[in-house]
């Protein structure tokens, strides 16, 4: 399957198609349009060029389709939003017209440049100009392509076995694939499973959730693997393979749940279920609907290590369901689709000492709040005071503790907390209808469907919703009694009130460990630590690595409806792929030549994927590619020019690079930016209207390791002021670990221009992920400073020395 | 942050623990320290006084943490100690 490298015919003349989109006023508003499409009407090979409204419309869509066959165009480079968007829209319309997608090339002026130029609209308009230059330039060089078509293995790995990750393992299960769901507790169920009532219809949590959980533990197309982590993933869309550690729970299958063997376990400790309000053996079942529904040794707690010092749950058991000698498991799994439903922590409120969690008794967690009221809980349903184990009499919710503050660092709404204490609220009335109930909150978010008539019924059951956060809480010695005092927002005035209990209704927060899962998966997280969708809008269950999904809480903090909706999505999208049994993969592999070829091997070396074999004996270097993930650290390390990276060619590049620097090269910047993060942080700046200087010009690379030192020689010998190399943070790179060689190639980079007597500082490495787009911004600024500190002088002797070394 | 565990279960009194009365006859111990040394929970210690044989016996540092799995009575060549359980 290797691509026609000839076509289209030598002699066929190059005809560009240009269309500068102006997005109605999104770009329009800031770029003249009209200008940029009649000054690209001017450059060589463009056989016409357009401006319309929205080239990426129906309407849009047809003209240029219409164009490739009436101005037999076989070039076309369209001027608007970021590829990351609609290049597989403008390139599904291309195909229709019968022309090959990697024929057609993108300029990015609305990310890239009316949104971040808002109010300088000719500096924006000579950057858009540019920006066309550079697209056309390289859509002259493009050359067709041919995909590669790879099998889906249809079976799909689950990781996570809350609420999201049953219902998107039931549901793939359903529609007939076989899921791995992995967790690493001893059970399945989740936060869900903790959790006494649900809001605003009142279910009981664990009983509408045990039925999914028995259901997934018994389905034949589910293999559930609890006390499991994921270890290692490698591969690619399709076609993954993922190592999980089965950790032994030393009881058997055999086990019937009967308890035996924990009434005579000696060791007691708290239970994590309870949130420690309760306690449990060294050998123990979380709770009573947990699936499997297996005993676990807690190895941490039991007495025995390496030798057996007590044997009294083995006696116990009359069904030897009792193994020492278990060991752990490494379960090697292909499987073509992944949905990452790992859940959230809740926010640990001891930080907040004015609040004085742990400090005072009676102030409780809204979680542990839950263990209490639920019947099966540590105190039978009873809302007691850890203090004295007396029903309160008037209680307290203080809201976003851990959500929407500076003081906590977490900066977002937790989504769930304001419904769960209204719930919580109605509870306590429910049973102990004489409570006085305070609610101290910013705003309620009554947002979702019944939620507002849940939240009127509170303030009809007498409630009280007080606006503005306590500002700290006092405790009575003796009573144990808590007093907060704080500023009523609404009325001005200040408040001192007297309570039994006070209960902080604690944020979500990301899953301790997401970053294991990030880096295995080379997902993105925001800023936040939820992890990233390809889209906000359109593909809200899609991550940018292909195969992969997103469901629950491991996105943002989120109901159980939403994370049921979400789970459905996830395995929808899963389902798509698998159903279709083969997906094709982006023609962005080397080819090496054979005949320059001195089968160095430097190549393989820096190769993530071990995906180029070296024959020294036969004088081969081959690519496999299916291996291949394209990053094009090969195509850069390659000292002979042998290896040509499709679609991203050396050619292409220097093209790129001199449409850039054509014009007042001495005032610009010259950015090379990865597709999945930096390209990605720069569009995050533009979708974010974040302002910065106009004269940077972004070529997109896959990789950072793609950038070759050759391109920013050739930047720097153009005469360019600066040159930015941005990629993927270091150990989030989305090719494993080729960014380190951009570091090694940077740095060296670094020594000669210092041995050359060049200012080193003009060449700046930044990693950027997609969610910095304010990182990405300041660092456009921060190099204005050196663009302008430039000479005339530091720029010739750059030109001149760059020009000798090559 | 995962949750912090900091309280007494409230169900502690309720959980029936079984403490453990530990018994040492230190005439008949010859100090070969098993019992010392494979406690679970680290309960014994060895005493700084020798008994007739010239043996230095275990003893006790915290009976409160010993779990009553009796392992000290069965590696025990001499049958110098026993649990017994403690009525509280």
């Amino acid at each position: 399957m290797k691509a026609p490298q000839s076509s289209p015919k030598p002699t066929e003349e190059i005809r560009i198609g240009v269309y500068v989109c102006h997005c109605g006023l999104n770009i329009a508003g800031s770029v003249d349009c009209e200008e940029v499409a009649k000054f690209a009407a001017t450059l060589p090979h463009v056989a016409l060029s357009k401006d319309n409204r929205y080239t990426c419309s129906d309407p849009g869509q047809e003209l240029i389709k219409n164009d490739i066959k009436e101005h037999k165009l076989n070039r076309v480079v369209v001027a608007s939003c970021s590829p990351r968007l609609h290049e597989p829209t403008f390139r599904r319309a291309c195909e229709e017209a019968g022309l090959n997608k990697y024929l057609f090339e993108m300029a990015n002026i609305r990310e890239h440049c009316s949104w971040v130029h808002l109010y300088e609209k000719e500096k924006a308009t000579e950057k858009a100009k540019d920006l066309v230059r550079m697209a056309v330039a390289k859509a002259a060089l493009l050359q067709p392509q041919e995909e590669l078509v790879v099998p889906v293995t249809r079976k799909a790995l689950v990781i996570g076995g809350g609420v999201a990750g049953i219902q998107a393992a039931l549901d793939l299960a359903d529609t007939g694939y076989k899921v791995y769901l992995v967790e690493k507790e001893p059970s399945i169920g989740g936060r869900m499973a903790q959790i006494d009532k649900t809001f605003p219809t009142m279910d009981c949590s664990i009983c509408i959730l045990a039925p999914k959980m028995s259901d997934a533990g018994r389905h034949p197309n589910i293999e559930l693997l609890t006390n499991s982590e994921v270890t290692e993933v490698s591969g690619y869309i399709g076609n993954f393979k993922v190592k999980v550690l089965k950790k032994p729970r030393y009881v058997t299958k055999e086990c019937t749940g009967c308890g035996d063997c924990a009434s005579v376990c000696p060791v007691v400790a708290p239970n994590e279920f309870d949130v420690g309000l309760a306690t449990r053996h060294a050998i123990y079942i979380p709770f009573a609907q947990a699936v499997p529904s297996t005993y676990t040794i807690d190895r941490n707690l039991c007495l025995n290590e390496s030798f057996l010092v007590c044997d009294k749950c083995m006696n116990a058991c009359e069904r030897h369901a009792i193994n020492f000698d278990m060991l752990p498991e490494t379960l090697e799994l292909d499987v073509g689709t992944i949905i990452v439903a790992t859940g959230a922590d809740v926010f640990d409120p001891t930080s907040l000492i004015s609040y004085g969690y742990t400090k005072f008794p009676n102030v409780i967690t809204s979680l542990e709040f839950e263990r209490l009221i639920n019947a099966g809980g540590p105190s039978g349903g009873h809302l007691i005071r850890p203090s004295d184990m007396q029903i309160p009499k008037t209680v307290a919710f203080i809201q976003c503790v851990g959500s929407r503050s500076a003081k906590s660092g977490r900066f977002y709404c937790s989504n769930v907390c304001c419904m769960n204490t209204i719930k919580d609220a109605l509870l306590i009335k429910e049973h102990w209808p004489e409570t006085e109930i305070y609610v101290f909150y910013v705003d309620i978010r009554a947002y979702g469907k019944g939620f507002e008539e849940l939240y009127k019924r509170a303030k009809e059951e007498g409630v009280t919703f007080i606006r503005g956060l306590p500002a700290e809480i006092i405790e009575d010695r003796r009573s144990n009694d808590l007093v907060l005092i704080g500023e009523n927002t609404l009325r001005g005035d200040l408040y001192e009130v007297g309570v039994g209990m006070v209960i902080l209704s604690i944020g979500i927060e990301p899953q301790q460990g997401s970053e294991v899962i990030q880096r295995l998966l080379t997902l993105s997280r925001t800023s936040d630590g939820f992890f990233m969708e390809a889209h906000p809008k359109l593909r809200p269950v899609d991550t940018p690595t292909g195969g992969v999904f997103l469901a629950g809480c491991a996105e943002s903090p989120k109901d159980i409806k939403d994370s049921v909706t979400q789970a459905s999505a996830a395995a929808s999208r899963a389902s798509i792929l698998m159903a279709q049994g083969k997906v094709t993969v982006e023609a962005l592999t080397p080819i090496v030549d054979a005949e320059s070829c001195r089968v160095c091997g430097l190549c393989a070396r820096v190769c993530p994927y071990n995906a180029i074999v070296v024959d020294k004996e036969l004088k081969k270097t081959e690519v496999i590619e299916a291996a291949c993930a394209g990053c094009g650290t090969c195509g850069a390390e390659c000292p002979f020019d042998t290896i040509t990276m499709r679609h991203f060619t050396d050619d292409q590049i220097f093209a790129q690079i001199d449409a850039a620097t054509e014009q007042d090269a001495d005032k610009k910047i010259v950015a090379f930016c990865c597709n999945w993060c930096s390209y990605a942080g720069a569009d995050f700046a533009g979708v974010s209207r974040m302002q910065y200087p106009t004269n940077v010009r972004i070529i997109r690379t896959m990789c950072s390791g793609r950038v070759s030192p050759k391109f920013v020689e050739r930047a720097f010998s153009r005469g360019a002021a600066a040159v930015l190399v941005a990629g993927c943070h270091l150990g989030d790179c989305h090719y494993i670990k080729a960014n380190y060689q951009t570091q090694r190639r940077v740095e060296k980079l670094w020594k000669k221009m210092d041995r050359l007597g060049l200012d080193k500082n003009r060449l700046q490495l930044a990693w950027i992920s997609a969610a910095e787009g304010e990182r990405f911004a300041s660092k456009i600024k921060e190099m204005q400073s050196i663009v302008d500190s430039v000479g005339k002088e530091e720029i010739e002797k750059s030109k001149t020395l760059s020009k000798e070394a090559e | 942050m995962p949750l912090r565990i900091w309280r007494e279960p409230l169900d502690m009194d309720k959980t029936k623990v079984r403490r453990a009365e530990i018994r040492i006859i230190k005439e008949r111990c010859r100090g070969c320290g098993f019992c010392i040394e494979f406690c679970p929970k680290d309960v014994l210690e060895v005493s700084r006084e020798p008994n007739e044989k010239g043996a230095y016996p275990p003893k006790v540092v915290d009976e409160t943490r010993c779990a009553f799995c009796s392992f000290c009575q069965t590696v025990c060549p001499d049958v110098a100690i026993m649990t017994i359980e403690k009525k509280l």
